[in-house]
């Protein structure tokens, strides 16, 4: 019986038995042989060349940079705002399913949609935002030219601020009622509860936002690529954006994986760093 | 992730937010409206006539809405095969994690095997390792296949999601076994087992995989940007892309075309806007 069992559930496994492998181990280990010998044509042997290159290459680092600084804008503004609307909306208001259900459009929505529908929108020619600011007698701004990273992070705030509220309302119920009631009963306020019982009980649900948003960062490829071409100059080239013109418009196949295999190592340090969290947070609760 | 069961239960009115109601329906009010106008504005901009495109004086509201702009689309470039591209790529790989993601879910939530520890733990590290990072090597390994510029190149790197997999876990575990032993000792075979006992029960749970599955591979950007380079095999996302690097100042057809490629989006939020939120919290999808 036990045989006959495990025998049907490797039957039912095989699919990702094969799979797996193939579209995740294997194309791993396939980039680090083309980081190792230059390139998928070129099969000259460089060793650690391209990764010491990478240390080392003034572009990578403002690149890195400027990922991080967008991590932490986007971060800073999407955590205070998706918080609040986490709080307003986890009150019994009628109608909040459907403001909640509103906000997240455009999580779902292509970035394809996302970028150009705000390239045009933030245009110093065509674009109405600056014609509406006119209207009310507000300087008009070259958002992309002059602001650009600041406005690149604004996009992606309004793109992915419904997913962080999402988060914090899974946060916000997995808060007991009996620590509010004890709070009450000792005679703390609507701010004291808050700041002294909801922030630091949701630290765990913080961390998990911001770790996934740097995560998110690292790969943020599409908004540079369709917003702004990386630019004015290399502005807006984030990490990714980077990566993918050493591979396609420099043609550095062995660079650019070698480039992609470091952004694989800070990434599962953080997913590790993350999942530590997680059970420790889920030992102490 | 922890707490993902986002359950209506009872709501604490003034519990965590120190505010009053007004503040609270001014603020959804506006982050509503700054939502949804930028996508108001794509409609408007998609009937507007070229004249008031180009003028440099844009407006709110066209003077005559031009249907027409989504005829002009379809002259100026195949959106109908970017179309037929999307829906043939995000329908494969829908009906594929349909097909595999409960298959293996079940055989974690219900059967005991050796290796299972380590099968079960290799698939999640799966989860760390974003698409990005595996891209590159694909590429270079569907390029000497001849796969790039085939459908086949588009669909199979997605073809199993390890997500999809832990979520069907998660329904499949707290289903009860009397009725798969009693048929098993019916004689059932293992696969009627699963398809008359196991995947009726998960109705709910793949309307939620298949929906969210379909959207996000519909708008998926980075790889089949990579892995096509002809015309006719472009999809949505990327054929409206080129085309406004193209037609730079069709600011009206590129809206048009935006609001074509966004009507999944808008049928999955009419379909599901009650659990729309449930939905992605417990799919976790990035």
């Amino acid at each position: 019986m036990a045989r006959r069992q495990a025998v049907t559930a490797w039957l039912f496994l095989s699919p990702a038995v094969v799979f797996f492998p193939l579209m995740f181990f294997l194309p791993i280990g396939s980039q680090l042989n083309a980081a190792l010998f230059g390139g998928v044509t070129s099969s000259e042997y460089v060793g650690a060349g391209n990764f010491t290159r990478a240390l080392a290459d003034p572009e990578v680092l403002h690149s890195f940079l400027i990922t991080l600084g967008f991590a932490a804008g986007s971060l800073v503004v999407g955590i205070v705002l998706g918080l609040l609307l986490a709080l307003v909306l986890n009150q019994s208001l009628p109608g909040r399913t459907l403001f909640r259900a509103v906000i997240l459009i455009p999580y779902l929505t292509s970035i394809s949609i996302i970028g150009l529908l705000w390239r045009n929108i933030l245009d110093p020619q065509v674009g109405i935002l600056n014609r509406l600011l006119d209207a009310v007698g507000l300087p008009g701004q070259a958002w992309l030219s002059t602001h650009p990273l600041a406005t690149i992070i604004g996009i992606e705030v309004w793109a992915t601020v419904g997913y962080t509220m999402v988060l914090f309302l899974a946060g916000l119920q997995g808060i007991p009622e009996v620590y509010f009631e004890a709070a009450r009963i000792d005679g703390a306020g609507p701010w004291r509860r808050f700041l002294h019982l909801t922030l630091p009980l949701l630290a765990p649900t913080t961390l998990f936002v911001s770790i996934i948003g740097v995560i998110g960062a690292l790969q943020q490829f599409a908004l540079p690529y369709i917003v702004t071409g990386g630019g004015p100059g290399n502005d807006t080239s984030l990490y990714a954006h980077r990566v993918f013109r050493v591979a396609f418009n420099d043609n550095q196949f062995g660079y650019a994986s070698a480039l992609s295999l470091l952004l694989l190592v800070v990434i599962l340090v953080l997913s590790v760093v993350q999942l530590k969290i997680g059970d420790r947070t889920h030992d102490g609760a | 992730m922890t707490a993902l069961d986002l359950q209506p239960r009872a709501i604490r009115p003034e519990r965590l937010f120190p505010g009053d109601r007004v503040v609270s329906y001014l603020l959804l009010l506006l982050t509503g409206l700054l939502t949804v106008l930028p996508l108001l504005y794509m409609v408007s901009l998609a009937l507007q006539s070229d004249a008031e495109t180009f003028a440099g004086d844009p407006v709110l509201i066209p003077a005559a809405p031009q249907w027409d702009n989504f005829v002009r689309l379809f002259e100026a470039a195949p959106f109908g095969r970017f179309f037929l591209n999307s829906l043939v790529m995000a329908g494969a790989i829908t009906i594929s994690h349909l097909v595999f993601d409960p298959l293996i879910g079940y055989a974690f939530a219900k059967f005991d095997f050796p290796g299972k520890r380590i099968a079960f733990v290799a698939i999640l590290t799966t989860l760390m390792v974003p698409f990005f990072v595996r891209m590159l090597p694909i590429y270079a390994i569907f390029s000497q296949l001849g796969w790039t510029d085939t459908y086949r190149g588009l669909v199979v790197p997605f073809l199993i999601d390890a997500y999809g997999i832990f979520l069907m876990r998660q329904f499949i575990s707290p289903l009860p076994n009397e009725l798969m032993e009693a048929a098993r000792v019916d004689g059932a075979s293992e696969l009627r087992i699963y398809a008359q006992i196991i995947l009726p029960q998960l109705k709910p749970a793949l309307a939620v995989l298949g929906l969210f599955s379909f959207v996000f591979q519909w708008n998926e950007f980075l790889w089949p940007l990579i892995a096509t380079s002809r015309t006719e095999m472009r999809t949505m996302p990327i054929g409206l892309t080129l085309f406004n690097q193209e037609y730079f100042t069709q600011w009206n057809l590129t809206a048009a075309g935006a609001l074509i490629l966004f009507l999944p989006t808008a049928l999955l939020f009419v379909l599901t806007q009650r659990f729309l939120v449930r939905g992605i919290a417990l799919s976790g999808l990035k």
